[in-house]
């Protein structure tokens, strides 16, 4: 049983040496692949299958795979990405040069305090409309430094928004510098950004 | 819990967020099956939950590890 990493061009440049990696070359493109350990699921897990992609985004473009997806053998993993080679190399294409950046953006109310629970409907509409404004101050000027963007819903109150922002390697230090120039307009915000990560939110094939 | 540890903890929720939704998706045994899926976020939803309360609250710093 192999497990897959990613989805890159081939010829690719040397694989790093964070995990026995083999390369499963598919005409212009390779699967990048290991023997599977047992399925586990942890925080641990997830972040050990993290460093491996991150490690083979520093220096090549690539298509993160789905966590947990595993074949038989690396014959099947040619034979997947032959079936799906067009569309995987029009996403290759759409991610080249390009990295994730994670946003999400907590409002906070007058003092510092929880907002508090929306007496009624018209105040939750209030509510509603506010965090969407506050939302769309942060979310359209990041988006204007960005390639692409993608908003999802958040399970957390008081989240207003939870995007990811595809962003050119070059540009990444920019965005860093908008996000500190809009926590600095916005004090009563906290703006977390992480990344660079691989572009996981515009993989689609 | 250290300045890095703390980092790592805001991280986790988009990790999770890009880990278990993201990704391309190519044919073959996904061995986490939906349910199996279900149960990480069960798992890992205490967690989660108590850093974005941690986020609320103010005990986390505001950016992320890059940048």
């Amino acid at each position: 049983m192999i497990e897959l990493y990613a989805v890159t061009d081939h010829p690719t440049p040397p694989l790093p040496d964070v995990a026995p990696l083999r390369v499963v070359p598919c005409r212009d493109l390779a699967a990048v692949c290991a023997p599977a350990g047992d399925p586990e699921l942890s925080p641990e897990a997830l972040w050990r299958h993290e460093e491996v992609v991150e490690a083979l985004m520093r220096d090549r473009d690539l298509l993160p795979v789905r966590f947990g997806t595993r074949l038989p053998d690396e014959a099947a993993a040619a034979r997947a990405v032959a079936d799906r080679r067009e569309a995987l190399a029009v996403a290759l294409q759409r991610v080249r040069g390009a990295v994730e950046l994670a946003v999400r953006l907590l409002a906070e109310a007058e003092g510092g305090q929880e907002a508090e629970a929306p007496a009624g409907g018209a105040d939750y509409m209030q509510q509603r409309r506010a965090a969407a404004e506050v939302a769309a101050a942060i979310h359209a000027p990041l988006s204007r430094l960005a390639r692409a963007s993608a908003e999802r819903p958040s399970p957390v109150r008081n989240e207003v928004l939870r995007a990811a922002y595809l962003v050119d390697r070059e540009a990444v230090e920019r965005f860093g510098h908008a996000v500190a120039g809009l926590q600095r307009e916005h004090p009563r915000l906290r703006i977390l950004c992480t990344g660079p990560w691989p572009p996981y939110s515009f993989a689609e094939a | 819990m250290t300045s890095a540890l703390a980092h790592r903890d805001v991280a986790l929720v988009d990790l999770v967020d890009r880990l278990l939704n993201g990704g391309v998706v190519i044919a073959g045994d996904i061995t986490l099956a939906v349910a199996d899926v279900d149960l990480v976020y069960v798992s890992l939803r205490a967690l989660v939950t108590s850093v974005a309360t941690a986020q609320e609250k103010g005990a986390l710093p505001g950016t992320g590890s890059a940048l």
